[in-house]
């Protein structure tokens, strides 16, 4: 009688824990559809769609420039999956990708002896795990980025922190991509307690606040903005944004780290943006990376 | 006993300096841009003056403005060092601090005044607003 209690008020006990876990992300998961929702009704048929969501969008260019009926996982190419020129273009750049001796470098860097004997390969034994950050570490109660975590392996092991916007730090983080893309990693961020759900929902509330002295929030141009010109670049959409960094961007002629390129996104709206391993960033991080959750991860690319 | 002496000294000049400085939402809402930042009606000192106070806030609150590569707090020292050596004009720089241009001291004054104001007043109106702009929570379409 009392081995089936105990069993009973376990099983309940585990019952109620996976509730509760459950319940911290349970309004992110309502965001992240929410945004899949917007998007697959956005982009089903543009030409049609010109008075909600493209009014500033010529007849034309909404007929012969847009790809119709995208879904969910379409969007991990960002503008590519609805801009049918830029995607010609990109895929015309995928066929020799210019980031490939990056991730030689970052394989190289992978393996390379720290003075102490240690390597990253003892900080990442697993390689496959770039959709996973950033992370809640519930330990020290505070976010790790896949940036942060390197910094933090090489200042463990008394090396000099690397740039976190390019050179190294970007080629270890492509190598780090292309095995978890090779391995068919999807990303896969967790939000299991209340200090992860605020931290997730900063990071949301920073997306949505508008900021600097154009009062853009990045919302204004991923959500509402997404699929819309601007000069000859037709905006990408939140959804699908982090699944393929780091990216090598032609503007930059080199590869550069997810930080580099939100930094470079609110310092054109005007406002100076959190330092790289900051909180702040963060927390914007993970708010992006969960709204990506499920979709395959597909880094290093190439970008504009 | 010395502690507290030196505690108390620290917090008098830091307060007295300027260092910390504390203003409520009500009144950063309040704040009217084209009034507290007019170099004309003013005078250039109070707008710098003004400029700092609530720029030092804005920096706090990580919502400090930059256009072209120069953040408010460049304005200001670029402004201060121009009415100190008596100069009529600021070097408007890049991001790597390379001169692009310059502007007179009576603009720079108000731009580092208007971005250090519109920066509080902005995050006053977002705590509202944010969430209009969510497709999950107030944005219809």
């Amino acid at each position: 009688m009392l081995s089936k209690f105990v069993k009973f008020t376990a099983l309940i006990t585990l019952t109620v824990c996976t509730l509760n876990a459950a319940d911290f992300n349970a309004g992110a998961e309502k965001d992240r559809i929410a945004a899949i929702k917007y998007f697959e009704a956005k982009f089903a048929d543009p030409e049609k769609n010109k008075n909600t969501f493209f009014p500033y969008s010529t007849d034309e260019e909404l007929k012969n420039d847009y790809a119709k009926n995208l879904k969910h996982n379409d969007f991990a190419i960002g503008a590519y999956s609805f801009s049918k020129d830029a995607k010609s273009q990109y895929e015309a750049i995928k066929e020799m990708p210019p980031y490939e001796n990056g991730i030689d470098k970052g394989e190289e860097l992978y393996n390379k002896k720290f003075a102490n004997g240690n390597s990253l390969a003892t900080c990442f034994p697993d390689t496959k795990v770039a959709g996973n950050y950033p992370y809640f570490d519930e330990k020290k109660k505070e976010l790790v980025s896949i940036t942060s975590a390197v910094n933090d392996c090489l200042r463990a092991n008394g090396e000099a922190e690397w740039n976190t916007q390019k050179g190294n730090m970007a080629n270890f983080q492509a190598f780090l991509a292309s095995s978890s893309t090779e391995a068919g990693k999807k990303v896969n961020i967790k939000i299991s307690s209340a200090e992860a759900k605020k931290a997730y929902e900063n990071g949301k509330e920073y997306y949505y606040t508008q900021k600097g002295y154009l009062k853009l929030s990045c919302a204004e141009c991923h959500i509402q903005g997404a699929g819309i010109r601007v000069r000859n670049e037709k905006l990408s959409p939140l959804t699908g944004q982090t699944t393929h960094f780091p990216v090598y961007r032609l503007k930059w002629d080199e590869l550069g780290t997810l930080e580099r390129r939100i930094s470079g996104c609110i310092v054109d709206q005007g406002q100076v943006s959190p330092k790289d391993e900051s909180t702040q960033m963060k927390e914007l991080l993970y708010f992006l990376a969960y709204m990506s959750n499920g979709m395959a991860v597909d880094g290093p690319d190439v970008r504009k | 006993m010395k502690k507290t002496i030196l505690k108390f000294v620290t917090a008098t000049a830091l307060l007295t300096s300027g260092l910390v400085v504390s203003v409520n939402a009500s009144e950063i809402s309040k704040l009217d841009v084209k009034k507290e930042c007019n170099v004309e009606a003013n005078g250039i000192e109070k707008v710098l003056a003004t400029a700092t106070k609530y720029n030092e806030i804005a920096v706090k609150h990580n919502v400090e403005f930059m256009r072209l590569g120069m953040k408010a707090s460049q304005y200001i020292e670029a402004v201060d060092l121009a009415v100190k050596s008596g100069a009529k004009t600021i070097d408007i720089v890049d991001d790597k601090k390379k001169k692009i241009s310059e502007a007179t001291i009576e603009y720079g004054a108000w731009r580092a005044c208007s971005f250090a104001i519109s920066a509080l007043t902005q995050e006053e109106e977002a705590k509202k607003t944010w969430k209009l702009a969510s497709p999950s929570d107030g944005y219809k379409y």
